[in-house]
């Protein structure tokens, strides 16, 4: 793959390095499978707040416009604001949809990318309290695609463009940014999250596991780590030492790919035993354009 | 000279494959300019240009298609900037407050243009500690002294819906940075108005057991840490909490007068 790492020439400076990792074309097929997955991501994050919306945001909602302005953070802001009546929520909410829909299909990829995150943001602002692990990657997923040609493959933008007689090249100059991008925020999200980690004695002592399994979403193996302590240390010190080989590994290209692959599997699982399954799952997206599948 | 010829200057793919794209060679690209032939223009930033020429002969792009240096340099500005926004967002995210060089340079600088796209976050997913904050919480609403229903969140539902209701109930129970959560309880109380049939309504929080691995078998019933009756009065809104057990004062019992004296 190429974009964001190729690596048929290497580069000498600072500056090329720079101009290689951003600007080299690179194909569209994996920010396409990512543009699919993050759509269907924000279909079953949004599909969340469907049932509640109105006993959330409504007129009369649990959450008034006050109370959200008051915990969000202070340049935050949101289209929700100005949705006075139930009737214009469910509007803005089923413009979401629609923006999800549009990605997964690839209709004007690349303005449904912007529409999502714009919609998105603003619903997470409409309620702080809300948001978990999930939203957030999928709020920096969005604007990842964003920033690229993601409607460039597997879309209908193509095969509209097939008939009209424009047959689009399978690669871009443009698709390297949005591809960086992904790289950049899967280390720097894992980081973040292994340092937080890090800074709690349960992931020190082997006991994160246990904690995790106690949580409501995630897969019960309590009765598993009552028969073995070292299978709950096991699984405790495997997902930090995971992450930290995901943080760097993505980085070197001879263990790139491995990683990568290793990891769209291994995020979706931490995930299920975190109980955050949405999160792996957007993490794992996070990986797929590194991954090499195509 | 357009940038191009200097590009080929550089001499990397230049000679054969060079005359065939009909691409001045090293030796036309000094004649034009003048160049010393002694000159290496290794520093110059090409290498992009070398390699999108490469690439394109692979793939079938056109020469259109190459993004024009000003909007590369753009790009990079915006790249550079965005990336110095995202380790700060990173780096300002502790419970103790950020550093005051990054504190401020993040929110005057950067937090105006990320915190709107929900990018101003610090990724700090720990997921769970163990400690008592970690565990999942409950919201139950039931009418002011009366025998109605409770209605409790999220109840039997599941998944991600149920995820949010329980972040609801935490935020309740252990509030934000910048104070508890009570402004929430009070809206949570009023939207809980329609659902009982009543504007006067008491909104516990309960935390669900999370028992030790060696005490798992004994796990204690779900405990309350908040609760506060939500009621309408004219078109306000009232919320009276009703104080945790360890904030109010203790009662001290005075002692009978001959006991007193009777102490050393």
């Amino acid at each position: 793959m190429s974009g964001a790492g190729s690596d048929s020439v290497r580069p000498t400076t600072v500056g090329e390095t720079w101009m290689r990792f951003w600007f080299t074309p690179a194909p569209l097929r994996p920010l396409a499978v990512a543009r699919i997955l993050t759509g269907v991501l924000g279909l079953l994050l949004a599909w969340s707040y469907a049932d509640d919306l109105l006993a959330w945001f409504g007129p009369d909602g649990m959450i008034p416009r006050d109370v959200a302005a008051a915990w969000r953070p202070r340049w935050g802001t949101s289209l929700y604001d100005a949705a006075v009546t139930s009737a214009s929520v469910t509007a803005l909410f089923v413009a979401t949809l629609l923006a999800f829909s549009c990605l997964v299909v690839g209709f004007c990829s690349r303005l449904a990318a912007v529409a999502a995150a714009v919609l998105w943001a603003s619903l997470l602002h409409r309620g702080p309290m809300l948001a978990g692990p999930a939203d957030d990657c999928l709020a920096v997923l969005l604007w990842c695609l964003a920033a690229g040609p993601c409607g460039g493959d597997l879309s209908l933008d193509r095969l509209l463009a097939a008939r009209g007689g424009r047959v689009p090249p399978a690669t871009s100059p443009w698709a390297g940014i949005p591809v960086g991008l992904l790289r950049v925020h899967a280390s720097a999200i894992t980081v973040a999250a292994l340092l937080a980690q890090l800074k709690g004695d349960a992931w020190w002592n082997g006991t994160a596991a246990w904690w995790l399994a106690s949580r409501a979403e995630a897969i019960d193996l309590r009765g598993a780590y009552q028969g073995s302590e070292y299978l709950m240390n096991l699984v405790t010190h495997a997902i930090v030492a995971f992450e930290i080989l995901f943080a760097a590994g993505i980085w070197f290209m001879p263990t790139r790919r491995t990683v990568a692959r290793i990891a769209l599997v291994a995020w979706p699982v931490i995930g299920l035993l975190a109980g955050e399954p949405l999160w792996g799952l957007a993490m794992a997206i996070f990986t797929v354009p590194l991954a090499d599948l195509t | 000279m357009p940038r191009r010829q200097l590009a080929n200057e550089n001499g990397i793919g230049c000679g054969a494959a060079c005359q065939r794209e009909r691409l001045p060679t090293r030796e036309t690209v000094r004649a034009a300019v003048g160049f010393p032939r002694h000159w290496r223009l290794t520093r110059l930033p090409i290498t992009l240009r070398r390699m999108s020429r490469d690439t394109r002969a692979d793939e079938g792009l056109k020469r259109t298609d190459e993004p024009r240096e000003a909007v590369r340099a753009g790009a990079t500005v915006a790249l550079v900037a965005y990336l110095i926004g995202l380790v700060l967002a990173i780096a300002t995210n502790s419970l103790s407050g950020p550093s005051a060089l990054f504190g401020t340079v993040k929110s005057r600088i950067f937090s105006p243009l990320l915190a709107p796209a929900w990018l101003d976050l610090g990724y700090d997913h720990r997921f769970s500690y163990g400690l008592d904050e970690d565990a999942d919480h409950e919201i139950e609403l039931v009418p002011h002294e009366s025998e109605g229903e409770p209605l409790h969140l999220p109840g039997p539902i599941a998944g991600e819906r149920a995820a949010r209701w329980r972040r609801l109930a935490r935020t309740i129970a252990v509030g934000g940075l910048d104070g508890d959560g009570s402004t929430v309880a009070a809206g949570v109380g009023r939207g809980g108005f329609a659902g009982l049939g009543t504007a006067d309504v008491d909104l516990r929080v309960f935390r669900l057991p999370q028992p030790d691995r060696t005490a798992a078998a004994d796990a204690d019933a779900a405990v309350q840490v908040y609760a506060a009756r939500v009621r309408r009065v004219a078109d306000d809104v009232q919320l009276i909490r009703e104080a945790p057990r360890g904030e109010v004062a203790p009662l001290v019992r005075p002692q009978p007068r001959a006991a007193a004296e009777d102490a050393p």
